[in-house]
């Protein structure tokens, strides 16, 4: 019993970590059925600025997220106005899949050049601090990081539901064309999109190289992780990634401390089949298109 | 960084060639040509370059020294680009169109597999200090020679030879498995499983995970419910950090924690998991540059003047392939020969010294030795076992985490 509760524990707060990954990724989707397989290279790209900054200038990597949040914030938007808004609207969605891969190719190789291909962690000195709660290990970075991934999270709803740019958002998933009409400047919206995005892999980036060493190559591993959260979601679905990030958190955790570390991740997959079996849409995909 | 080390080893082997021409027009006598296919671009450039550098500076001390049996020494080094099929034809062109005297090995199992085959057809001897996996020597080749102490997956026996040295109620009485799915990790755990269960140690956890687990923290949870005295970690690089950093977190210390690689990075083990963390922890090792065996010392001072950088900075691909050249040097010393046919001979008798000890093979190429067991102790790593080369008792139990 006390194994499985301490599974739970981490299991949720990893999870936390992951629904943020995804929400940048869920909320691309929605506004402009792009499925952006750049995000977790994104993720990768923010752990590396925030190891830089806390090795050259010892900047705490809680507080140089607001140094990275603007910078993946511009690079996510000029990626969409070079590579993505060109695309023709038919192919976009196709097309926006290879554009997306080549951006998370690119960005690993740079990252490879730059950094080199060996294991990097960031360590504050904290990294590794839990608390003991009733018997029970709660690490510090996680539960942090668990918050943060909360603040952010109400951070991206009140931004969509109570503010101008939000409904401009919003509007552009309803209706592309009413809200370009109605004086939505739906290019920059979708540029903002993929920046705000991209943007949330600043703040998971940081949790990200402080939980798990990472190299250039690791995003292969998040993407997929990110992908069938945000399918086990419902695509588009800010709230359903949050529900599939923990389900996920937890199921492989309790599954890699009781059962097997084989099974874990394999387990998450049959759970994810069942799901689109039997809810194709995943488990709050939008059956309308565009609510987000 | 990488192109100026690529630069500087270009630079080297050039003047190497250069003197050796230079020699010759001296001496009269025809070089010593010895090819070597290395992967300097692919999966395994960095240790190609770093083989290549220990090839390099073997190269050269030999040259200083006289070369061999009065015959200057020029390397030839081709790149294979981590490829196994390139690799085969490269030993190929090296034997028939340079017509080299003598080959050394390649980098990773994965080469030297085929590369063994295409060397063994030719007659020529296969000194090789980088492929160490089961199935090199499953191809009972006579003509191979590993140099290393002893086969890749038995690296960890002598961690069971302490143990089990140890008076019975010192001993740990139960013991944990956690082994990452890798043909050069989990078989080492399994191989001191073997032992302790067969001397009544008893298992209480063993489970293997896949290469793409992330997040090691549930696996030591599973591993601290069933609270083991010793925790031997079938790991790599990353994941041995990832063990550790779960084991700090959930505050777990086990009595005795044998990792079977990460651990051995002079530079890197600290680096990851701080410090003062890697107080106690064991690992094995062939040559780190604490080593005390003979040559050691020189081999840093010869390769900080060629490279530069410091001791920690080497690579242990490095000092294995300088191995390599200083088991040729000695066969040619011993049998004042460097025909091929005589060197196979020579070699599967006697004991022949290097930076990784001294070695003696089996009619397989499979070295008779082992590695040494070392310890982290108060911050660096250190020889503990056997006795007779120990820099320092084995320290248990293990101190607390540092976190």
């Amino acid at each position: 019993m006390h194994a499985f509760i301490q599974a739970v524990i981490l299991g949720v707060l990893t999870g936390g970590v992951y629904a943020l990954m995804a929400s940048g990724q869920t909320l691309i989707f929605g506004i402009m059925k792009v499925i952006n397989l750049g995000q977790a290279a994104f993720v990768v790209l923010a752990a590396y600025l925030t190891f830089s900054l806390f090795t050259l200038t010892g900047m705490d990597p809680f507080v140089s997220i607001l140094i990275t949040t603007p910078i993946l914030f511009v690079i996510g938007a000029a990626i969409q106005w070079a590579l993505l808004r060109p695309l023709r609207p038919g192919d976009a969605t196709e097309l926006s899949l290879l554009v997306t891969f080549a951006v998370a190719l690119g960005l690993e190789g740079l990252l490879a050049i730059t950094y080199n291909t060996t294991f990097r962690s960031i360590q504050p000195g904290y990294e590794n601090f839990s608390w003991t709660i009733l018997g029970y290990q709660v690490n510090m970075v996680r539960l942090f990081a668990f918050l943060l991934s909360i603040a952010m999270l109400g951070l991206l709803y009140l931004l969509l539901k109570h503010t101008k740019f939000g409904r401009a958002i919003r509007a552009t998933v309803q209706n592309p064309m009413s809200a370009q009409l109605l004086g939505v400047n739906s290019k920059m919206v979708a540029a903002f999109g993929f920046g705000l995005g991209a943007a949330t892999a600043a703040a998971a980036g940081a949790v990200f190289g402080l939980v798990s060493p990472f190299n250039p190559g690791s995003h292969y591993d998040l993407i997929s992780r990110l992908l069938t959260i945000v399918v086990l979601g419902g695509l588009g679905s800010i709230g359903g990634s949050i529900v599939a990030a923990l389900v996920m958190g937890v199921g492989s955790a309790v599954i890699a401390a009781l059962v097997s570390p084989i099974w874990s991740d394999f387990s998450f997959f049959v759970m994810l089949l069942v799901v689109l079996l039997f809810r194709p849409r995943g488990l709050f995909g939008a059956r309308v298109r565009g609510a987000l | 960084m990488k192109l100026a080390r690529l630069l500087a080893t270009a630079t080297a082997a050039a003047l190497l060639v250069g003197n050796a021409f230079a020699e010759d027009l001296k001496t009269g006598a025809t070089p010593l040509k010895i090819g070597i296919s290395l992967s300097l671009t692919g999966d395994f450039a960095d240790s190609g370059e770093a083989a290549q550098r220990g090839y390099a500076l073997w190269a050269a001390q030999i040259n200083k020294a006289g070369g061999i049996l009065g015959r200057q020494v020029q390397v030839k080094v081709v790149n294979d680009a981590s490829s196994p099929d390139q690799v085969v034809t490269n030993y190929q062109n090296l034997i028939t169109q340079d017509k080299v005297d003598i080959v050394f090995g390649p980098f990773s199992s994965l080469l030297t597999i085929p590369a063994a085959r295409v060397v063994k057809r030719y007659g020529y001897a296969f000194i090789e200090p980088a492929g160490g996996g089961p199935k090199v020597f499953e191809q009972h080749l006579d003509n191979l020679f590993f140099v290393q102490p002893t086969e890749a997956v038995k690296s960890g026996e002598v961690f069971a030879d302490y143990i089990l040295a140890l008076p019975m109620d010192e001993r740990p009485k139960t013991a944990a498995y956690a082994k990452l799915d890798d043909p050069f990790a989990a078989p080492i755990a399994d191989s001191i499983k073997a032992r302790f269960e067969a001397a009544g140690i008893k298992t209480v956890y063993d489970q293997t995970y896949p290469s793409e687990s992330a997040d090691l923290t549930p696996i030591i949870a599973g591993v601290a419910a069933a609270n083991p005295d010793v925790l031997v970690s079938g790991v790599m690089a990353s994941d041995a950090f990832g063990q550790v950093k779960a084991m700090i977190q959930l505050k777990f210390n086990p009595k005795w924690l044998f990792m079977s690689n990460g651990a051995n990075s002079p530079t890197e083990f600290p680096d990851k998991v701080g410090a003062k963390n890697t107080e106690g922890v064991f690992t094995s090792s062939d040559w780190y540059p604490g080593s005390s065996i003979a040559g050691s010392r020189e081999f840093i001072e010869a390769y900080i003047a060629m490279y530069g950088g410091d001791a920690n900075g080497i690579d242990s691909t490095s000092a294995e392939a300088y191995s390599a050249g200083m088991v040729l040097a000695e066969a040619a010393k011993r049998t004042g020969t460097i025909d091929n046919a005589t060197i196979i001979k020579t070699l599967h008798s006697g004991v022949w010294p290097t930076l990784v000890g001294d070695l003696s093979w089996d009619a397989d190429g499979a070295p008779k030795g082992e590695y040494l067991l070392t310890q982290w102790v108060n911050g660096k790593l250190t020889t503990v076992y056997p006795a007779n080369q120990a820099q320092h008792a084995p320290v248990a139990p293990k101190s607390n985490w540092a976190e």
